[in-house]
């Protein structure tokens, strides 16, 4: 054994005394988060798969009934709206919010005077909780005494009923998230600051325009981010549930189940009907879909995202 | 330095210890006797009348101390009935879900105890009996009792030319119909009628319709009360579009407030509890209104009969540490003289007979024409159902649906059959 070379022992399993020392203590000081992971995350995680076969109330015994529960799903027109409104979030809401942000981000990259101020005014309603936030937004969005009303009727412009028209409410949550694109605004920055200026300035040599230069030079450079700023965003959309509590005084789903989104509706089965078996597949089926389209995403990801210095 | 260190630290973890075991032995102190852990979902100034209650009964035995939490949300009791901590007693502010939990066994059947200390079930309204029964069981007893009357704004209804309160459906519609007022710009700026969005299970009454067939173990929205109940409510909103009945509707100020649309004259008529008659006593004393029973249709006079009611109860959930402690001040709590102190503070109706018209309610505004009205009605409360709550949610989605045209009446109605009969099937079947 000791006659190994140093090429072969750094490939194989065998380990000097320190070093196994260092992997246990390594291990050691990673074992909260192991544990926890473990514990509260991997153990739950099955379990609830497990009560996605039965039909369990938190009383009785739970119920085998195989795949029961999901055959159900697939039968359960309260499924569907939840997941068109879901979608409607994830693919209409998040892309806006993002080319939002990006702008907001091209702006706050300028230099004039006092940008500080600027990018920290964006920045704070990023720092307001969902639930104060929400709360406001319900003040601002009134249709008769709100403030966003009453700047429309200002200009002779119509002024929808917001939250309580069921075709408005996933808008209103578009635009109450508008506030809020100071955070992904403040990554696109960043990442703005990292393009290196050479490249602008060669590329102004060669005589490209301001777009051509955003078009071949800034989105490309941002396109990572711009996949990490994407992903989190639709896993976001797909867990949106607080406004929609907030706004419809419940997990009601609110005017014409216009606000029943796909968390709301898991939440209404799993506490207020208890029926803890099909909340748990209603988790699963959505587990598997946000994987998909993260899937799908992370593929289509290699022909629009490019990686510096690759 | 590190021992120094150790040194300064010692004692500070010292006391976090010491601490610790201090609010560890509290509970203990006093020895021999049983506390009485009790969730209410009173808020607010009524806390101050359950505290005075409980500090009553603390001081008035030395073998059972009573500790009071206010904690409105229903939904940890279960939370903590099903970790296996919940409280010795609990109250829930109506007995929608009853049925649910005593089926699913989170509350303890009372019977044992009515039956061992002789507590007399005879004395409550019938109502409110059967409210708190699951399956011939009696799970909960009533501490207040609540019912549903039409408020109407004197002033506004001699401006319109009414004299008296609609008694009828027929007068009532037409009452509706002339109190609306409408802006120039066809905005809706007065109601006639606040039928209570919600409220089909009352108004069914006026019909008398039934959500319930106990023959045939069906639900029944198809019924044509429970039919005429849905169509009644829809009329504000077949009448002015759903646009302007959102618009109107949110425009609406606090309910437990001066800008309350019945006191800001936003509703001429509406239904409500008798707390309404204190939020007038409270903030437009000088409010010139009336009180009348729900009107009935002309074609079902024997609606005058009857009525919708609803209750409040204590109950001891399933594991309680100390049941038998629990139900000695349960049975003290809703003792006759217990009942009219707190029900008569609050502004509540009692459940008991022998309560009803207690002299102590004379400052409770609204009582006459509520204790006439208790006092002459069979009133119901909703069939103790344990799908109740997933039924009334099922309800309140489909007729929002037919009151913003997405569907018809008939097949909302339908649906709701549709989507609520297997449930029923499922879990009486078992």
């Amino acid at each position: 054994m000791f006659t190994q070379s140093a090429a072969n022992r750094k490939t194989s399993n065998i380990m000097t005394v320190k070093e196994r020392r260092d992997q246990w203590l390594g291990l050691a000081f990673a074992s909260p988060f192991i544990l926890g992971f473990l514990l509260l995350t991997m153990i739950p995680f099955g379990q609830s798969f497990y009560y996605s076969l039965t039909e369990y109330d938190l009383f009785g015994e739970p119920q085998w009934v195989g795949l029961g529960n999901y055959q159900k799903i697939l039968e359960d027109p309260a499924f569907y709206k939840s997941l068109t409104n879901t979608f409607f979030m994830a693919f209409i809401a998040v892309p806006i919010l993002l080319t939002v942000s990006l702008m907001i981000a091209l702006l706050l990259n300028l230099k004039v005077k006092g940008i500080a101020v600027y990018r920290t005014l964006y920045y704070l309603p990023v720092a307001i909780p969902v639930v104060a936030n929400s709360i406001l937004w319900l003040w601002i969005l009134n249709p008769q005494y709100g403030i966003l009303n009453t700047i429309l009727r200002a200009f002779n412009l119509p002024d929808p009923a917001w939250l309580l028209d069921p075709m408005f409410t996933k808008p209103s949550l578009i635009i109450m998230g508008l506030l809020g694109t100071g955070g992904g605004a403040l990554i696109y920055l960043a990442a703005l600051q990292g393009i290196p200026k050479e490249m602008y300035e060669a590329a102004e040599i060669d005589g490209a325009n301001a777009w051509s230069r955003f078009r071949h030079i800034t989105l490309p450079a941002l396109s990572p981010v711009t996949l990490f700023q994407l992903i989190m965003g639709l896993i976001g959309a797909f867990q949106i549930f607080t406004e929609s509590f907030i706004f419809a005084n419940g997990a009601t789903g609110g005017p014409d189940q216009s606000l029943l989104f796909y968390a709301v509706n898991l939440y209404q089965e799993a506490f207020v009907n208890l029926h803890m078996g099909y909340a748990s597949a209603l988790a699963w089926i959505l587990f598997v879909i946000v994987m998909l389209i993260t899937l799908i995403i992370f593929k289509s990801s290699l022909r629009w995202v490019y990686y510096g210095g690759e | 330095m590190k021992k120094t260190k150790i040194l300064v630290k010692l004692p500070v973890l010292c006391l976090f210890v010491v601490t610790a075991l201090a609010g560890c032995a509290e509970p203990n102190q006093a020895e021999g006797k049983k506390t009485v852990k009790f969730w209410y979902t009173w808020q607010g100034p009524e806390t101050k009348e359950m505290e005075k209650l409980i500090d009553e009964f603390n001081a008035s035995q030395d073998k059972i101390k009573v500790e009071g939490l206010s904690q409105g949300d229903v939904q940890k009791q279960l939370t903590a009935i099903v970790g296996g901590n919940p409280p010795d007693l609990a109250v829930h502010p109506d007995e929608n879900r009853l049925a649910s939990w005593a089926h699913k066994g989170a509350m303890q059947p009372l019977d044992p105890y009515i039956k061992k200390s002789g507590y007399d079930l005879n004395d409550f309204v019938p109502g409110a009996r059967e409210a708190v029964q699951y399956k011939g069981k009696t799970y909960g007893i009533p501490m207040g009792m609540n019912t549903w009357m039409l408020y109407y704004n004197k002033d506004l209804l001699k401006e319109a030319g009414f004299d008296g309160p609609p008694e009828t459906i027929q007068e009532l519609k037409k009452y509706a119909k002339k109190l609306d007022r409408t802006k120039e710009n066809g905005r809706l700026e007065r109601l006639g009628l606040n039928p209570g969005a919600n409220f089909q299970y009352i108004w069914m009454y006026s019909f008398g319709g039934k959500m319930w067939d106990p023959e045939s173990q069906e639900v029944t929205p198809t019924d044509p009360g429970f039919r005429s109940a849905v169509e009644l409510i829809g009329e504000n909103w077949k009448r002015h579009g759903a646009k302007n009945m959102d618009r109107f509707q949110s425009g609406l100020g606090k309910y437990n407030s001066a800008q309350n649309p019945f006191l800001a004259g936003k509703h001429a008529m509406s239904i409500d509890g008798i707390w309404l008659a204190s939020f007038i006593d409270k903030y437009a004393s000088d409010m010139n209104y009336g009180i009348a029973p729900i009107p009935y249709d002309e074609n079902h006079p024997e609606a005058k009969k009857t009525g919708y009611m609803n209750v409040n109860l204590l109950y001891i959930p399933k594991g309680a540490e100390n049941p038998d402690a629990a139900w000695e001040f349960l049975k003290w709590v809703t003792a006759k003289e217990q009942m009219v102190k707190f029900d008569s503070g609050i502004g509540n109706l009692p459940p008991r007979k022998s309560a009803i018209g207690d002299p102590a309610f004379d400052k409770v505004p609204g009582i006459d024409a509520y204790t006439k009205y208790v006092k002459e009605r069979d009133l119901q409360p909703l069939p103790s159902l344990p799908f109740m709550t997933e039924y009334l949610a099922e309800i309140q989605k489909q007729t929002d649906a037919i009151y913003r045209k997405k569907t018809s009446l008939d097949d909302g109605l339908k649906e709701i059959e549709k989507n609520v009969q297997p449930k029923a099937d499922k879990i009486l079947k078992k």
